[in-house]
């Protein structure tokens, strides 16, 4: 393997898909719009919930937009991640993968490249949430150096996300079929975590779900880092079991996707 | 004359037992144009994804320019340009980012990517309007980007799946001038599918015809035509096709995916 045509195709893949994102004037708005939308509704709905001291102290923050900030994030990421495969779907379809499948490139590129791509508009879009959030006088306690943490964070999750989009899409071929069940995964991936309400506040047999779910280690390192500082013990295991969780899914989509086209 | 394309048994079947392409030999020799004619679904398409190395055959194998595509497909690949009937352009990008990417996907240095572009850019005459995106093309435009595409590594035979697929017939026309051009100008080889026997009969050195997988004939569109005269006055190669094809419809065993393709390529064409 020739590692430079190899950081060569996955730099092109990358390329195309980054040039795309930035030609979609719509979509660039809805990454402003929608957490605008979330972070004033949510966060004027339910800041009465921090006037009650007992629920102030289950949040860890006397700010719900401060709890609910890297929540926000992390959706953002799962919505935005979990879709990433429907590119390949497109691909498939319009010849364009074909295209690309007879030029000399790596097949592991192609879902590399693309993965990076969803890392990336990932990150800005958690950059996005940060700047909306600052306006709405959201406190970051670890400051820039934390900010730059929770973009990482938001991307690794991203990726994960756009992974298990991309495995999907190696075997499902329609686009219908793609979208339903990935809005069959990420609304029970979401509510099952602790990225909108505490893992204090869930009955019993929701907290043990919460607690496995890997958007709560997300949301949970993020939350650490932003409202409570660099408590490590608590960053670290949160940050292996995520890195550990992107390298097996990113392994499984090159290997099912490779499969695919041979 | 120096063969260039030499199948060699090539077979290929599907998932689910059919057989797509049946124990297939041919070659082709360098700097002719090449027709691969059949009826839908007579493994034309198959055929090509073969030599492309899209697919990997079931049994036997081919040379491209004395490559073994099973064995060296990465090396084969350089050799050959592929433009598929899907007119596999990207809309939001210019025509001139398009050509940037194929040039990346094949490894042109940092050096020769802008001569390269400008010089397919004249093949196919859209010079003047390379920095426009891609959308505002017509589909003519649209058809010659893609071809621009699949020659921007000067390989030395270009895959052509039906290329006239969907454009009117002046548009046709200019297409089959450029290809034209292409032979004899750069001494490419050409193999094309195409479903307008006239323009086969016109620009085809040799035809091969396909059917259920087999090749039922092969020769120069005159000898097809001689081969037959006795059975039909004045044949065309309407009838030669026809005479080697039969006569009754087609069951077309397109998938979804298929016919939502065909159905995007001809709006796109359509501009």
């Amino acid at each position: 393997m020739n590692i430079k045509l190899l950081l060569s195709d996955i730099y092109w893949v990358f390329w195309r898909e980054i040039k795309k994102f930035l030609q979609q004037k719509a979509r660039l708005m809805m990454v402003v719009i929608q957490p605008l939308i979330w972070l004033v509704l949510m966060g004027n709905s339910m800041s009465g919930l921090t006037r009650n001291p007992q629920a102030a102290q289950m949040l860890g923050t006397g700010n719900y937009l401060d709890f609910m900030t890297p929540g926000i994030m992390i959706m953002t990421a799962l919505f935005g991640g979990v879709f990433g495969g429907i590119t390949i779907v497109w691909d498939r379809r319009t010849g364009y993968l074909n295209k690309m499948l007879a030029a000399p490139i790596y097949r592991a590129a192609i879902p590399l490249g693309k993965l990076l791509s969803i890392g990336l508009q990932t990150m800005l879009q958690a950059l996005i949430i940060v700047i909306i959030a600052l306006f709405l006088g959201v406190h970051f306690k670890t400051g820039v150096l934390g900010i730059i943490a929770l973009l990482i964070i938001a991307g690794l999750f991203g990726i994960i996300m756009g992974g298990i989009s991309l495995s999907l899409s190696s075997r499902i071929k329609s686009m219908e079929t793609l979208m339903a069940v990935s809005n069959f995964l990420t609304m029970p991936l979401m509510f099952t975590s602790n990225a909108m309400f505490p893992t204090n506040a869930m009955p019993g047999w929701l907290k043990a779900i919460a607690m496995g779910n890997p958007v709560s280690y997300a949301v949970h390192a993020m939350r650490t880092i932003s409202t409570q500082g660099w408590i490590w013990h608590d960053i670290l295991p949160a940050l292996a079991a995520l890195s550990g969780i992107m390298i097996l899914i990113v392994a499984l989509a090159i290997r099912l996707f490779s499969k695919s086209v041979n | 004359m120096r063969t260039i394309i030499e199948a060699q048994g090539l077979t290929k079947v599907y998932k689910g037992g059919i057989l797509a392409v049946d124990n297939v030999s041919f070659t082709v020799n360098e700097g002719e144009i090449f027709g691969f004619l059949g009826p839908n679904g007579a493994g034309k398409s198959t055929t090509i994804a073969l030599l492309t190395t899209l697919l990997s055959p079931t049994k036997g194998t081919a040379t491209i320019n004395g490559i073994d595509i099973t064995k060296h497909a990465y090396q084969a690949r350089l050799e050959l340009g592929f433009v598929s009937q899907d007119l596999a352009v990207e809309d939001a990008l210019t025509g001139y980012d398009n050509l940037r990417l194929q040039a990346g996907f094949y490894h042109l240095t940092r050096t020769e990517v802008h001569d390269r572009i400008a010089e397919v850019l004249k093949m196919v005459d859209l010079t003047g309007r390379a920095k426009d995106k891609v959308e505002t093309y017509s589909g003519g435009m649209r058809k010659r980007l893609d071809i621009a595409c699949g020659l921007i590594h000067r390989p030395r035979i270009l895959f052509l799946d039906e290329p006239t697929l969907g454009l009117d017939i002046q548009t046709r026309r200019e297409i089959w001038k450029y290809v034209n051009t292409l032979r004899e100008k750069n001494k490419m080889t050409i193999f094309l599918t195409t479903h307008y026997m006239d323009e086969a009969d016109s620009l085809c050195d040799r035809i091969a015809i396909i059917d259920r997988g087999v090749i039922k004939t092969l020769d120069t569109p005159s000898a097809l035509k001689e081969a037959i005269k006795n059975e039909v006055p004045n044949p065309t190669l309407d009838d030669v096709f026809l005479h080697y094809t039969g006569k009754e419809m087609r069951e077309d065993f397109t998938s979804k995916e298929e016919s939502f393709k065909a159905r995007n390529n001809i709006r796109r064409a359509r501009g």
